[in-house]
Formats: C-alpha cells, structure tokens, sequence
C-alpha cells in the first residue's frame, strides 16, 4: 500500500508529463503491432484451411455458413432441421421432391400403389458411396431400426402407417414382422396398417431413408457421429468433417442420377449461430448465404443488397398445459388469455420480420385442401379481442379454482433473442390487461425439450415444422396419444376426426374432419396460434438453381450451379 | 553573580506561533480531497447517481416495465406529435381485367394518410401478370440496384392494392410495386413510390397509454402530443429513462451494498489475525486463501439452486451472498498487514504499558489507524461490484425480466447496435461513468488519507 502511495504523492511535472506520453505512446505503438501481427497469423492460418471466397469457379465450390453443427446424423434418429438438410444432400429415399415442389423417383424407380399398400421396383444402378448396390433389404433394414423400441427414434411415428410399426415401436411384435418386406434385392413391398391417403408423400422423409446393415454393424454404434462412419446414397457425400468447425460436401461420383448435380463440392466452412457474424461473412464475400433478422434488416437495404423471402411453413403458437395439475387446465382461463391474444400486434410491432404472417390456425395458409388451398376452403376461426369479456372469464377462473389471486404462470420459451422479445411481450401483456403476473423460464433448446417433455409449464412457446405435404402433418399434433402434444392435449372429439382423416381416401372428408379439428382445437383453446414462420435472406446472385421449399430439404442446392462470368 | 543577574521570566504561552489552525486527520484529508478536482468531481458524480437512483423515479413517474409498442426503439427527443387514427381492417381494391401491355403497374398511389399504424397502397394492374411484389427500401433505390425489402405478395393480375402494417417508423420510404410472371419471376420494371410516413396512434391506444383523458376529446386527423421520452424508448417501447433509473438502482445496490458488507467482514476478520498473530494469524489467513481460489461464478449457480431460486425469479439475492462470502479476503489480507504494523509501533507500546486494555487497544488504536486502507478498499471495491452485476445480468444470471439492470439493458441493447444505438449506449455510458467515478475517487481517497503524504512534509 504505501509503497505506491509514495510515487503518487509528487506533483504532476512536465517532465513526468512528457514521461507519460512517451510511455503511451510506446504503449500504442506495441498495442497496434500486436493486432496487426494478430490479424497476420489469422489470415495465414485461414488460408491453408479454407477457400476464401464465396464462390470458386476453379474448383466449382460454394461456401456457405451452417448455423449449428448437425447434432445427429443417423437418419433413424434426426429430429432437427440442419441435419435433414444434410441427410437430404447426401441421402436419398425412395421418392424425392423434384424442383417444383412434385414427388418425383428416388431409388425407386417405379411403384405400383392402392389402398393396402405398393410394390416399389428399386433401379440397377443405384449405388452407395462405398460401392456396393442400394437394396430393399437396406430399406426395410432402416425402418426396422427406427422402430426398435431400443433405438428411442422420435420420430418413429412417422412410420405408423406401415402395418405392425406400432406394435414393433412399442416392443409388443417382432421386428420381422413389419409389414415392409424385400421381395428380392430391388423390389420392396410395403403393406399398410390402414388406407392412408398421404403415404408416399412420407417416403420422402429421413427417417424412410435407406441404412446398409453390414456398414452399420461394421460402426459399432458410431453410425452417423463421423465423416467415415457414414456411407451415402444421394447427390454429396460429407468428405471431411471437423465437430464444431466445417464440414464439406462433395459430389457423390456413384450417385445414379450425377448428371444432374453440377456443384463439385458444398464447403460449410463456418459453424457458427451468431446473426451477424453470418452476415459480415456475407458482406465480405466469404459466403452465398446469410439469413436476416428485424435488428441486421437495415444494414442488408442500406447496402443495397438482394433480399429474398421465404416462408419455411412452420407454425408457431403458445403451447398450454392442460395436465390436471397444472392451473391452466382451467378453461375460464385458458378463454380469457384467448381473449386478449392478438397475432398481428405480435407479429408488426414485436417481431418485425417481413414474411411472418399472423396465425390463425394450427393449419398455415399453403397447405392444400381438396382442390385449391386448405385455408381458402375451410377459414376457420379468427381470433377476437375483447378485454371485457376476458376479465369476466378470468374472474370465473379464479372462483373456480379457489384461489384468491392466481399465481404466477411459468411461461417456458427459449433463449435467443426473438423467444426473449416475444416473451416479455406476453409478460407485459397478460399483466396489464388481466393481471396475472407471468414467470419467464429462459432454457436451450435441449433442456426446453426436456421440460416440455416432463410437463413443467404452464404456457410454451413452440412450433411446428411440415414433414410432409399433407394436412396430416398439423392435424395428428394435437391427438392425445401425439408424443409432440407436450400439453397433453386430450379430447376424444379431436381424436376421432384426426382417426377420420387418416382412414379416409375421400379428400373432402378428411378435410371436413381436419376442419373440425381446427374448430375443436380453437373453441376449447388448446394452443394460442402466433405465427406462421417466414424469413428473409441475403444471397450471392451467381449461385442459381438453389430451391427454396416448405416441405421437404430446404434450402436444396442439389441443382444448384455457379453462374458463368458471362452470365453474370 | 548576584541575584540581579537573573531575572524571573514572565510566563509565555506564546512561545511558537501556530502557522494554520490545528486539524484533525480526517479534516486534513477532506481538505486534500477537496483540492483533488478529479476525485471531488467523482463524489459529486456518485452523489448524483445515488440521486438519480433514489430520487429520480419520484420525479420521472414513468412505468419503466410499460410498453408502446407504437413507438418502440424511439430515438432520444423523438417526434412527440402523433396523429390520432383508428384502424379498421381494410378489404384491398380488386381492379378490373387489365388492358395494354405495359410491364410494370401504372400510377403506384397512397390511399389515405401514411401513418405508422398502415400504409395502403394501390397500383393500376399488368396484364398477363400472375400477382405482384411489394418492396419497402429505407434508401431510394438505384435504376438496376435491387428494390429493397419484399414485404409481401399479392396473387393475381386484379389484385392491385396492398397494406402495409410491419413496423413502420415516421420516416420516408420507397415502395415499389413489381409484377410477377408465371414461373414467379419479377417482371423486368417497377413501379417506385416515395412515401413520408407521420407518426400515428389510435384513439383507444392514447388513452389506454394516458396521453389523453378522454377518447371523445379527441378525433380522427387530430394531432396530439406524446409523452417526451428524453432517451428514446427501447425495442418494446419501454421509456429509456425510467429504465436506467431501475437499473441504476439494481446495480448501485449491489455495488455499494456487497462491497459494504463484506468491507466489514474482512476488517473483522483481519484485524482478529493480526492482532493474534503467530499459528492463528498463520491458520486463519491460509483459509482466506482457500476463499480467494473457490470460483465465484459455479457459487453463483449453488446459492441459487440453495436458496429455491426457481426459472424466472431475481437472482440479485444469491449474488448479494456470493459476493459477500467469497470477497472478504481482500479486504482482510490488507487490514491484517496494517495491523501487523500498527501493533509494532510505538503509541500501542505506550498505550499497553499505561495499562490499555485489548479491546480498548484495537478499537481505539488500531481500527480507526486502518480506516484509510479500509475506505480505499470499499471504494475499489464497488467497480468491480457493480462490473459482476453487470455481467452476470449481461449473460442472463442476475435479474429476469421484466426488471431492468444497466448490464441486461446492454445485453438487450446490443442486438440493435447498428440500427438504434442508443439503446446501448446510455446503460454502456452509466456502467462506465459510474465505474470511473468511484475509481477516481479510491484514488483520491488513497492519496488523501495517508497520513504520510501531507503536505509540506
């Protein structure tokens, strides 16, 4: 203590002055040394790894950004939207989705579909990347896994229609017994449990995509964790991958249909979630592709740059619990919060993003209906603010469950800054029109999942993204035995039109049933709909042919090429 | 020598003559203060503060959790005059069957007033068109430059009119108007419209809010007077100031009062050691630096999970406890040396030789000899208070929301830095101007209050 005290105590000179300069000025000059020898070593180790430009016309490469490493590569398992987008690159089902939107063949080359199920004739030439022939055996082996109770596949629903799947899911029927059978090495013949009208809009799915059993045995369990540990079917295969850092794709040379990939290779050179990290990559040339949101819009039209939008055709919506336990089971006050929800205030003054359309109904604008679109068939309800009404319900509410005051409901969202803004909106809201004070229960994605699954909340907000092009794919989320209905949702009403719909091949009753559904899903407020999801991007003009797609792998560049200079 | 050689003197009490008035020591060190500009400007900025904090919100009687959402992310002395509006749902124009063969829409116009509540345009259609595209830029847009935001899309040739609700701010934009072919591409030419949007509120709305009292005093097309929001509102619509006087009070809390708290623990603590010395000195200062090494952020997380502190509620309270159960060292390190020292010198050999009393010697000797170092610890101590409450609001651990705190206020403010930067930089400057400030003024404490250091000596 006294030792620095001492030199403190004499009084400021010139000369100490001029002392203070130089030593700052020394201080300075090592401080910009330091950076520039910094941003030195940055660029020389950058170099050696990775292309630099967004586009490369000398190796006819792209790069791109990857907002998060894909966390399961195993088909059988993947739920999230980066590794389908990957699966879908590197992956191929028996049908895929040509560049309108259309099912179009896959492995499959020709099939023969009525009402119990099909015979799929699998073409000669398919390979997978190691070499050996793409068979039925690797289809049926695929589904088996995805059901095998032992596997934990979330997604093993979406293999209910086949015949047996269900039972084999829940561990009651031999794995032998499903009712998908190789007949011989290229023909497969699928039988189902009940009509399903939408059946071969699933086989575009991931978890419908074919696993060789000799290489998946060979893995020892590490199917899908590397590069290596993977073979590949479709228009890339994954040649290199860094956990945490890129991954490359290149274009699969055995692929049967080759000529239609023009790329030589698909380099995600960055993994990183960081918005605008993403778009100062953007602007610097480093990337094709950068997504957008409310706070960088400005900078992408002070620029000048080529926005683009895009609707993805998810619906977002604020998920009750209607546990018993839980006070929101209360109808009185799920109707008074419904009396005071007003979609288009979240979506223009809250949110802000261009695209997002205000929800509605669990079922978004672009599904299709019986000829034209769902929506414009059967509207649906709308939602009608009325405050009055929604403090005589809320006072109901609070005689009938016999409380004085109503504690605080937990409302658990996610932490990023939209869930963040859209959160403390409704905190606000729900106070200042009703009173109730709200709790925010800030989780990742991971232990969100967790707690929506153990049903700790009283209001979530989730969403919902197409699997595939049918109705379906919204309708069954709210059935009581729907693992995805994480409010355990249950109304016997609401389970029988969903059974309707997915018996049924006649479209104008399956979509009356789905119109009751939403009706049902409304008037007894099971789940306050936000949003129906859009976004808006910036990307580099030279790269074409790129197509963006609400179902299935989006964005798809699988047809995508570089534009040539001339074009340009 | 006789007896007359000398003579009784006269009794003198002025034998030296007092150059300034007698001054105790902490007179002499305020008067030191005092003359250190930077550090008496500092307490003055402290002061204010703690005034803004205390005082402020009985002044500024502005709900800092209240939303606007008609006037979110408001810059500082925003436009306060609003136009009164009532929206109704508007049903479009459909136009008749198109003629000609002109490629881009023709006479691109404003229906009514453009308000930040909507602007409705409506164009005259393209023939063989499958629908159209309606772009929003904020610069005007270059011939061949791209047209800006698509902000939506109309299905059909007839359908030639459009709404536009996505936050509009009072300012100018340029809408275009593009006709799309049948495989969905733009035609090759725009109609381009500059359009001045005026701020706008409805009825209800301004009284709901309390801009005015009553909804028939007011009626459409009339322009009212918003409540003036000197710092801007933020991305919700929330008043900046009220927000900062919320959040001055959260940090100043913890920043004063942990460092406070556990200033005294180590003072306790310390000065026990040094004055025992020997083997309880040697046992007790080891497990002080036992406390320096265990981390503060994992006891952070523990004090939470301890005190039943569920998702969603304030995590000032384990902060406050962390900070205080795992600062002390510091503090008590420093008092011990001083104690060390003082008990060598010599008033304590003189004071305990007249017989002085152990509780007497410390209290009256030795604590009061330690205040300097002492103070110079508290104030050093606050900056780096009010710092880990900031961070740990910054990375979402100390207060939840609704609540504001200068470091979450950053954290919120950061997203927009480009767009709207002052919602980060009035919570960034009140950190820094307040941490600054009690940093200044340790310094001039420390040079004030060492005894060694006077003046003239």
């Amino acid at each position: 203590m006294t030792d620095t005290t001492q030199g403190a105590a004499e009084p400021v000179s010139v000369s100490s002055a001029w002392q203070l300069a130089k030593y700052g000025l020394v201080g300075l000059l090592f401080f910009v040394l330091l950076l520039a020898m910094l941003g030195w070593v940055t660029s020389y180790s950058a170099a050696g790894t990775r292309s630099t430009q967004a586009v490369d016309y000398a190796t006819n490469t792209i790069t791109l950004a990857l907002s998060t490493e894909p966390p399961q590569l195993d088909s059988t398992r993947a739920t999230d939207m980066v590794s389908g987008m990957l699966l879908g690159h590197t992956m191929e089902g028996l049908l895929r989705y040509g560049p309108d939107n259309e099912l179009v063949p896959g492995m499959a080359e020709s099939w023969d579909m009525d009402e119990n199920g099909g015979t799929f004739h699998l073409r000669n030439d398919a390979y997978w990347s190691n070499g050996t022939p793409v068979t039925a055996h690797d289809f049926v082996f695929a589904w088996q896994t995805a059901l095998n109770p032992d596997t934990a596949s979330q997604y093993a629903f979406i293999l209910f229609p086949i015949k047996n799947a269900t039972g084999i899911n829940e561990g009651e029927i031999e794995p032998g017994e499903l009712g998908a059978k190789a007949v011989d090495d290229h023909t497969l013949e699928i039988e189902l449990e009940q009509p399903t009208a939408y059946f071969l809009k699933l086989l575009a799915f991931p978890t419908y995509y074919p696993i060789n059993e000799e290489f998946y045995r060979s893995t020892d369990g590490g199917y899908g964790a590397e590069a290596h540990t993977l073979i590949y079917n479709g228009p890339f295969k994954i040649t290199k991958w860094v956990h945490d850092a890129s991954l490359r794709l290149e274009k699969n040379e055995l692929y049967w249909n080759r000529d239609q990939t023009r790329l030589d290779a698909i380099d995600y050179a960055y993994i990183l979630s960081d918005a605008n990290a993403t778009l100062n990559l953007f602007a610097t040339n480093k990337i094709v592709y950068a997504g957008l949101n409310s706070e960088n819009l400005d900078r992408a039209l002070r620029n000048r740059w080529h926005i683009k939008q895009h609707n993805d055709g998810s619906v977002f919506f604020l998920e009750i619990n209607h546990r018993p336990d839980r006070i929101t089971s209360n109808y009185n006050l799920r109707r008074a919060l419904q009396l005071v929800h007003n979609p288009s205030e979240l979506v223009y003054k809250v949110l802000k993003l261009p695209g997002n359309l205000p929800g509605e109904s669990i079922f978004p604008v672009w599904l299709n209906g019986v000829e034209g679109r769902f929506r414009d068939e059967y509207p649906g309800p709308k939602y009608i603010i009325n405050e009055e009404k929604a403090r005589e319900h809320l006072a109901m509410a609070i005689e009938e469950l016999g409380v004085d005051e109503l504690p605080p409901l937990v409302l658990l969202s996610g932490d990023n800054p939209v869930s963040n803004k859209q959160s403390e909106y409704y905190q606000r809201l729900w106070k200042e029109k009703l009173g109730i004070e709200v709790k925010i229960d800030k989780q990742i994605f991971k232990l969100r999942l967790e707690k929506m699954t153990t049903g700790e909340f009283d209001i979530v907000a989730a969403g919902w993204g197409p699997d595939y092009h049918d109705v379906m794919t919204f309708g069954d989320l709210f059935a009581s035995w729907n693992l995805n209905n994480r409010g355990r949702y249950a109304n016997a009403e609401v389970d029988r039109h969903v059974a309707i719909a997915q018996s049924s091949s006649d479209p104008v009753e399956r979509m009356e049933a789905m119109d009751r559904v939403q009706q049902l899903l409304h008037d007894d407020v099971a789940i306050l709909v936000q949003y129906e999801r859009g976004s808006v991007y910036v990307s580099d003009d030279r790269v074409k042919g790129v197509t963006r797609r609400a179902v299935g792998l989006d964005p798809d560049y699988t047809r995508a090429y570089i534009a040539s200079d001339s074009e340009d | 020598m006789s007896d007359l050689s000398f003579k009784p003197i006269s009794l003198d009490t002025d034998t030296e003559e007092r150059s300034r008035p007698s001054l105790s020591y902490w007179q002499d060190a305020w008067i030191r203060l005092r003359a250190n500009k930077r550090a008496f400007t500092s307490l003055f900025v402290i002061i204010g503060m703690l005034v803004f904090a205390c005082a402020g919100p009985l002044v500024w009687r502005i709900d800092p959790d209240a939303q606007d959402l008609d006037q979110t992310s408001k810059p500082p002395w925003g436009d306060r005059n609003a136009l009164v509006q009532t929206y109704e749902p508007w049903e479009g124009v459909v136009s008749e069957e198109p003629q000609g063969d002109n490629l881009a829409p023709q006479s691109l116009e404003l229906v009514g007033d453009a308000t930040t509540t909507n602007v409705r345009l409506v164009w005259g259609p393209v023939p063989n068109s499958k629908g159209y595209r309606i772009f929003r830029q904020i610069i005007e847009p270059r011939p061949g430059d791209p047209l800006g935001l698509p902000i939506g899309e109309t299905k059909g040739s007839t359908s030639v009119s459009f709404e536009d609700r996505l936050d509009i701010k009072p300012k100018s934009y340029w809408y275009s108007v593009v006709a799309i072919n049948e495989e969905g591409e733009d035609f090759s030419e725009a109609a381009t419209v500059k359009v001045d949007v005026a701020f706008s509120t409805t009825a209800a709305n301004a009284v709901e809010r309390g801009y005015i009292k009553d909804q028939n005093s007011v009626s459409v097309g009339d322009t009212i007077r918003v409540p003036l929001h000197p710092l801007g509102t933020d991305y919700l619509g929330r008043d900046m100031l009220a927000r900062l006087m919320e959040g001055a009070r959260i940090s100043l809390f913890i920043g004063i009062v942990a460092p406070f708290l556990f200033v005294i623990a180590g003072v306790i603590y310390g000065s026990i050691a040094g004055f025992l010395g020997r083997n309880i000195d040697h046992i007790l200062m080891r497990f002080a630096d036992f406390v320096i090494a265990l981390p503060f952020l994992l006891f952070m997380i523990l004090f939470k999970l301890l005190f039943g502190i569920g998702p969603g509620e304030s995590g000032i309270l384990p902060m406050l406890v962390a900070l205080v159960l795992l600062s002390w060292p510091g503090a008590a390190r420093l008092v011990r040396g001083e104690i060390l020292q003082i008990r060598e010198e010599g008033y304590v050999e003189a004071s305990r030789l007249l017989g002085t009393k152990t509780p007497r010697l410390i209290l009256r000797h030795m604590i009061p000899n330690t205040m300097g170092v002492v103070l110079v610890t508290f104030t050093f101590a606050v900056p780096s208070a009010i710092f880990t409450e900031a961070f740990l609001s910054f990375i979402g651990m100390g207060v939840t929301a609704p609540t504001a705190s200068w470091g979450s206020m950053c954290n919120d403010g950061i997203k927009t830095m480009e767009s709207t930067p002052h919602e980060l930089i009035f919570p960034a400057l009140f950190i820094s101007v307040t941490v600054l400030a009690f940093n200044f003024l340790g310094d001039g404490l420390r040079d004030a209050l060492d005894a060694r250091m006077r003046y003239g000596e």
